[in-house]
């Protein structure tokens, strides 16, 4: 199939609701949708909006209730920071952060709801099927699913307005550059441990991911910190690592 | 696993634009699936029955049903597998109807589409797990927010069938807005001879516990058991003492308006709202009284206190009523209606003026003047388009000279819904102009007369026989009302076309029903959802209109939408009954979908319960050291901390991980895709 595939995870109570309005009205909206339904936009996390990408959707459509009007108060909000993280994540990953969209429909907003799927459709047409790598995503992917996105992508919305532990409160632009170092850090080190799946020097893999040489010294550091690769052999006094299977890449 | 899956045709509905049987066959080969079958209404009885006798012919341990919303009949599937014998939520549904059939005309592609949603409901549904709901104690009692009519009868309803109800008003006197009324449409009989024994009966009803002058501060629980904080607010009068005799206000030095007459009249700072008030208590109005003592003199019951405090509350209950009625559109925001003018009121004010026991006596003059010409105009601050300025809108329908287009573009203040009380309370109005000035005539500039309940449309063709005049203007034309050279107010608007202009000397706007100001704070006490207008939402416009997405909540009257005193009292009642059969229960059953922790996973840190509006996940001390723990009766189930756990220790029990990770790989897979 030629055409874009592009899924949708839509709350019970507002965006799904006005779906199943725009059906009872009939607004038509272009079939290439599939509609999933979560309780709450809440509920939907960077590592799920990663998965959908890896296993072959071209867009993805996340979909809550109004700001202030989440059936569970505030669910919504945290969406909307779980959705950035996610939009930096398929950044990185080298594919169009527009190609996940986040929308807030009402139960009543039938005809918006199929006019807003109708011009997400034809954005996502106009950009085509995803064009990167499979192991850009899937580094992207287990990116999402590490502690310490899953903690920033939850504790934006406290930094930015309670502040940290010490009471500093982050403003935009520093959190910005923060969450940008971090997922870039965090990818980096991912599409690494995907190709320690065979053994490899610092040299190969920088050549292969084009990447400076110091940098991915600097993660492969990390990554031995963290007992997720070890030295295979040393090569004329150069090591070459390895994924550590006992821990598992997943 | 034997899974089971059934397309229905719905007739044609999906069947016209779905090859159900196509999609039957898909399904066939799907993993694990045993039996597909198609029928044309699948919840029809012999549809169930189809889906029953597989269920126990063929041992099937997963249903799908691929048919309408789950939002529509998940509830009577779920019925339909466990009359069966098969656990209620190993029940999955595909929507392919309202998502599929209905939005789109492309047959194949609707059915390539269909095909997707069934593989992923299959998908999910070989990952669901049985559950037993959960059964929660009931305390039979109940609190009623709002003292207007809605309040009163679910209050009264409710203690009539036998339980105790804690009504909260937050006036000093309960009644609300039907207490300020003179005459109701469409009988014209008196307001407060419906209300005031109603008012009386409440007071002295066993089992109901009246707290006037009161707040509600905080609401915590669930359905069957909540906790609520209440703070009733020193009135400086004992109210077991005060005998209502008024010889306070009497002596009362300070005066001020009164409220309740719209503040077309004066109270004292010791007062009752009005004369039928219940309870008949006074009280002192801590802002304005200068504590000289006087009252404490003349007060013969010594029943004055001016060390009393503020009194907090606790109430346990099974449900909550919310009736918490509406607040009236402020006319000065759209300055062409003149409201600064006295000559200019709102039909509040108008009641007021009509009404004996009001501030003129029943008298209806302004400024001790009694009017000729009385000009009513509909539809003020209602049925305005968003996003469309009033001016801009006017102008392009206007033939007004330019002296009187000169108005500042304004965006628009008011509220696109209709108020639905206007129409028939200016149609009273009108009547009652002539009815207290023989001599005076009456003019309305309406835009459509709304004359839907029983005996509507009789009562306003009475009144239009009664010679009241009705000049129909659209609702884009300018209008203006203002004051000439002369101080003589005029009407300028258009109508069919043609300018037109009115002089009158008392100008009725009928200001339209909104929220309640503080209706967004209330929402968010009682944890319950709005609409896009902010009136409080219902669980379902049609199916369930008076309980709320709230387990145990459930709403009454205008704080619900504009609606008259018939439909109020209607909805009044249906709210205790839907509170009345949860309280007659022993337990109530609600629903497992929660989210539940894996303390092998659980590292602790708290970020859970960080997220939860319900405070339902706590991280506790256990004997392998913090970890979190949930409250199921307290969990709606959204997901937020499943979606937020470092370590994916919580599961949200039927939207898992891996649930949602199937189903979304099912649905984009055309064919097996393996990495
Ligand atoms: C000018 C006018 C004329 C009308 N004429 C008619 C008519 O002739 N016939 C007819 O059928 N209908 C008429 N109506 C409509 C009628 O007023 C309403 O249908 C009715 O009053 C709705 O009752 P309610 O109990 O929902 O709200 P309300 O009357 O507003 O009562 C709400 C009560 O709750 C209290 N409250 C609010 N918030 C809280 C809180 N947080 N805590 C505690 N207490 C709280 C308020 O103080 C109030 O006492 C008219 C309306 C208007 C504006």
């Amino acid at each position: 199939m030629d055409e874009v595939k592009l899924i949708g995870f839509m709350c019970n109570w507002c965006c799904y609701a006005g779906a199943d309005l725009a059906g009872v009205s009939r607004f038509h909206y272009p079939p290439n949708i599939r509609i999933i339904r979560v309780m709450c936009s809440g509920r939907v996390d960077p590592e799920l909006i990663l998965d959908t990408f890896l296993y072959g959707a071209d867009g993805v459509f996340i979909g809550g209730c109004h700001l202030g009007e989440c059936h569970y108060l505030e669910g919504n909000y945290y969406a909307e920071k779980k959705i950035e993280m996610a939009k930096r994540l398929l950044k990185a990953a080298g594919v169009e952060p527009e190609r996940l969209r986040l929308e807030w429909v009402s139960a009543s907003e039938g005809e918006r709801f199929a006019e807003v799927i109708r011009v997400f459709t034809e954005e996502i047409k106009e950009l085509g099927p995803v064009k990167c790598e499979k192991e850009e995503l899937e580094a992207a992917c287990i990116a999402a699913a590490d502690y310490k996105l899953r903690i920033l992508a939850t504790k934006e919305r406290e930094l930015l307005e309670d502040g940290n532990k010490y009471g500093e409160v982050f403003t935009m632009h520093e959190m910005d550059r923060l969450l940008g170092d971090m997922v870039q850090e965090d990818y980096e080190s991912k599409r690494i441990l995907l190709k320690l799946k065979k053994p490899m020097s610092v040299k190969e893999i920088a050549s292969e991911l084009n990447l400076k040489p110091n940098v991915v010294f600097r993660r492969i550091l990390d990554l031995k910190r963290h007992e997720l690769i070890e030295i295979h052999e040393i090569r004329d006094n150069t090591p070459t690592y390895i994924a550590n299977t006992r821990e598992g890449v997943e | 696993m034997k899974i089971g899956v059934y397309v229905c045709h719905c007739g044609t509905n999906i069947a016209a634009t779905v090859d159900v049987k196509e999609v039957t066959e898909f399904a066939k080969n799907q993993p694990d699936v045993t039996i597909a079958r198609d029928y044309v209404y699948m919840c029809s009885d012999p549809g169930q029955e189809l889906i029953k006798k597989d269920i126990s012919d063929a041992n099937l341990d997963r249903v799908v049903v691929a048919s309408c919303s789950p939002r529509m009949h998940e509830v009577t599937f779920r019925k339909t597998c466990e009359e069966a014998g098969l656990n209620a939520y190993c029940m999955e549904m595909a929507n392919i109807r309202e998502h599929c059939s209905w939005v789109h005309t492309d047959k194949e592609k609707a059915t390539e589409k269909a095909k997707g949603l069934v593989a992923s409901a299959i998908a999910k549904a070989s990952l669901l797990q049985p559950f037993e709901p959960m059964r929660v104690g009931v305390t039979p009692s109940v609190l009623v927010i709002g003292g207007g009519i809605a309040g009163i009868q679910s209050a009264q309803d409710i203690a009539d069938a036998g339980f105790q109800v804690y009504l909260v008003e937050r006036e000093p006197s309960i009644g609300g807005h039907m207490a300020q009324l003179d005459k109701t449409f469409p009988t014209l009989d008196c307001s407060a001879c419906v209300l005031t024994p109603k008012m009386v009966d409440v007071a002295r009803h066993k089992n109901i516990k009246l707290i006037t002058y009161a707040e509600v501060e905080t609401v915590e629980g669930y359905i069957g058991n909540f906790k609520v904080a209440v703070r009733k607010k020193a009135r400086y009068v004992d109210e077991e003492k005060c005998t209502g005799c008024g010889d306070c206000a009497k002596v009362c030095p300070v005066t001020i308006s009164n409220e309740f007459d719209m503040d077309l009249g004066a109270r004292k700072a010791a007062y009752v709202p009005f004369p039928q008030a219940v309870p008949l208590v006074y009280t002192l109005e801590r802002d304005k009284c200068m504590r000289c003592g006087l009252c404490e003199v003349v007060c013969e019951a010594g029943a004055i206190n001016f060390e009393e405090r503020d009194e907090e509350i606790e109430l346990e209950v099974g449900a909550i009523i919310a009736a918490t009625g509406y607040d009236l559109f402020d006319p000065s925001l759209e300055p062409n209606y003149g409201y600064e003018y006295d000559e200019v009121i709102t039909g509040l004010e108008f009641e007021r003026l009509c009404n004996a026991s009001g501030p003129t006596l029943g008298k209806i003059e302004i400024n001790g003047k009694e009017p000729k010409e009385v000009v009513f105009i509909s539809c003020v601050g209602s049925r305005e388009r968003e996003g469309i300025t009033n001016y801009e809108l006017r102008i392009t329908n206007s033939n007004l000279d330019s002296q009187t287009s000169n108005l500042k573009p304004q965006t628009s203040k008011g509220n696109e819904y209709c108020s639905r009380v206007c129409c028939m309370y200016i149609a009273k109005q009108a009547h009652l102009v002539r009815e207290h000035i023989s001599d005076a005539n009456a003019t309305v500039f309406y835009t459509d007369v709304r004359a839907f309940g029983k005996g509507f449309e009789e009562f306003y063709w009475r009144v239009k026989e009664e010679g009241v005049n009705y000049i129909r203007r659209e609702l884009t034309d300018e209008l203006k009302v203002d004051k000439d050279e002369n101080g003589q107010l005029r009407v300028k608007t258009v109508s069919e076309g043609v300018p037109i202009e009115k002089e009158a000397d008392l100008v009725v706007l009928a200001t339209g029903i909104v929220p309640k100001e503080d209706v967004c704070e209330t929402a968010r006490k009682l944890k319950i959802t709005q609409s896009g207008d902010k009136f409080f939402l219902e669980a379902h416009p049609k199916l369930r209109p008076v309980d709320t997405l709230t387990n145990g909540i459930f709403i009454a009257g205008c704080c619900q939408s504009p609606k008259d005193i018939p439909d109020t009292v209607a909805q009044a009642s249906a709210t205790a009954s839907r509170a009345c059969s949860i309280l007659c229960k022993e337990y109530v059953e609600v629903e497992p979908i929660t989210a539940e922790v894996d303390e092998t996973l659980c590292c602790g840190c708290g970020i859970c319960e960080s997220v939860c509006p319900y405070g339902a996940i706590e991280v506790v001390d256990t004997e392998e050291g913090r970890r979190a723990r949930v409250t199921s009766v307290k969990c709606y189930g959204c997901g937020t901390c499943g979606s937020s756990c470092i370590k994916k220790a919580v599961k949200m029990h039927q939207f898992t991980d891996e649930q949602l990770i199937a189903q979304e790989r099912a649905a984009l897979a055309t064919e097996e895709v393996v990495f």
